[in-house]
């Protein structure tokens, strides 16, 4: 096996091991330099010895007993005693099946992480540290940060942790809707950072995949939530997109002009699958019914298959009974312009009125649009003008400054 | 694991020195809280109102005695409980549970030692 392979094995086991590893010692910071610790060793040992049968309960028993060793040194420390050797790894080391030895604690560690008393910042970057076992460089990058601040971040997230007695258990019944929320929504904007990089160019592609992988774990060790399956399916469908949201000069291109021949199918049917337990569990939850929104752009097939404007319009009226808020609203006008045409819409988006949302460049886009379409071009501009203000990102910006540049001028 | 739950609110709520109907309505609401919370209670108390807080500074050393809080600020330290909680979720669900009747703050701090 060379190095990158055995890159891999330690990418792949990290966060089965982890986990475990923090079950038993109850503790984040030890875990992790077990891990590491361990990681050096089978580096040095799996060259001269070969690779173990199964590398990952190899790992784990090694990480074990690196654990204990440092345990025992910070007693023997205290005690003014010498260290005891270093452990060596056993021939048995290399015949145990990982399955049998490693105990699946990923679920906990997820809750740890995800812990509200965290900041939502500090969950995705823990989670991704410990159960995906991204390197800090990796990290650093995908959240745009500094290493050094990721770092630093880090350890007063472990901190909080430790010192405020995050409970290592499964969260109680009566704080699980809670807490599994704090998670859920972490694993949302992790990925909608790794989706603001529309075109998938630089590391952000690969953080997508690692919450794509993260949101199917979820509903593997969550099977009857219906929060969970929705999820996945959203982060799919999202994911699904991805190759047809940029034209070739990097502009974006909106959804119900984005050529559907380009999605990847077999995000699309992953989606559905999961959308389809999502209904069975929880057909009235928000998550579910922002999936179901995907799901009907998703069945196109090709641009000439008609829009759903009808379907989404009535999702949208379903939403708003568990989720009455202005970005919903807005997003239902979009439908409503289609429908009803760009008065109506105009009329609605009047009466949304603009607290709130004079910040919120969408806001700004679907008015520009709806003017642009009623003929208003003077306040269109204006509206444009005032998106482009709220510095969106580059592809955005390059479709609302295209927009307004094809405005007729002389008005 | 002893958390103490720190009570922020605005004190202009309850009128000048903190008497008067409001206050005796949320010390009966608190009077009813603390009953609830049995044996985990370990400690509390309402304070008055910043008007009758005096500081005592330290710097470099050197020791002065000033009027008023330690920062002016839209919410004060209104009160305090001292609690004994499982972990941090059952802390919080009990800092959930304190009477507040407006708008205000609990902060949920862990007790340094054991």
């Amino acid at each position: 096996m060379n190095g990158s392979a055995i890159e891999r094995v330690f990418r792949a086991s990290s966060g089965r091991i982890v986990a475990a590893l923090v079950a038993r010692f109850r503790d984040l910071t030890l875990a992790e330099d077990a891990f590491s610790e361990c990681c050096v060793r089978a580096v040095g040992a799996w060259q001269v010895g070969g690779v173990p049968h199964d590398p990952a309960a190899w790992l784990y028993q090694v990480a074990v007993r690196v654990a204990l060793d440092a345990l025992r040194r910070q007693r023997t420390r205290q005690h003014m005693m010498p260290d005891p050797p270093p452990p060596e790894p056993t021939a048995e080391d290399s015949m145990i099946d990982d399955r049998h030895i490693i105990p699946d604690e990923r679920l906990r560690l997820i809750f740890i992480c995800c812990h509200p008393a965290v900041a939502p910042d500090s969950r995705a970057a823990l989670t991704l540290r410990l159960i995906c076992g991204l390197t800090m460089t990796e990290i650093a990058r995908a959240l745009l940060i500094e290493e050094t601040a990721l770092a630093q971040r880090l350890v007063r997230a472990k901190r909080t942790i430790a010192d405020a007695a995050v409970s290592f258990e499964l969260p109680a019944p009566e704080y699980w809707a809670e807490r599994l929320e704090a998670v859920l929504s972490t694993l949302e904007i992790a990925y909608s950072k790794a989706h603001e990089d529309a075109a998938g160019l630089t590391t952000h592609a690969g953080f997508a995949a690692e919450m794509l992988h993260l949101s199917t774990m979820m509903v593997g060790l969550l099977p009857d939530d219906g929060d969970a399956h929705a999820l996945a399916a959203l982060l799919h469908y999202a994911e699904a997109r991805r190759p047809a949201r940029l034209d070739s000069s990097g502009m974006m291109i909106p959804l119900s002009l984005q050529n559907p021949v380009f999605w990847r199918r077999e995000f699309i049917v992953k989606a559905n699958a999961f959308l389809a337990r999502a209904v069975q569990l929880s057909p009235e939850s928000a998550r579910t019914l922002q999936a179901k929104l995907q799901a009907c752009w998703c069945e196109r097939l090709t641009l000439s298959d008609p829009a759903p404007w009808d379907r989404v319009r009535h999702i949208y009226d379903e939403l708003l009974l568990v989720r009455d808020d202005p970005i919903v609203r807005l997003n239902r006008i979009v439908a409503v312009a289609e429908l009803d045409g760009p008065d109506a819409a105009l009329a609605e988006l009047d009466s949304l009125g603009h607290k709130g949302l004079e910040q919120f460049g969408p806001y700004h886009a679907v008015h520009a649009d709806l003017l642009v379409r009623a003929g208003r071009l003077a306040e269109a501009r204006a509206a444009y003008e005032a998106v482009l203000a709220l510095d969106p990102p580059p592809a955005e910006r390059r479709w609302l400054a295209d927009r307004l540049a094809g405005l007729p001028t002389g008005q | 694991m002893k958390y103490a739950l720190l009570i922020y609110e605005d004190e202009a709520f309850y009128g000048p020195d903190k008497t008067g109907s409001k206050i005796e309505e949320i010390v009966g609401q608190h009077v009813v809280f603390a009953q609830e919370l049995g044996a985990r209670r370990l400690g509390g108390a309402g304070l008055k109102g910043t008007a009758s807080a005096t500081t005592v500074r330290t710097s470099a050393g050197k020791k002065t005695v000033h009027d008023g809080p330690f920062a002016e600020a839209k919410e004060q330290l209104g009160g305090f409980y001292l609690i004994e909680a499982a972990d941090l979720d059952e802390a919080i669900a009990i800092a959930k549970k304190v009477p507040v009747p407006q708008d205000g703050a609990i902060e949920v701090r862990p007790l340094l030692g054991p």
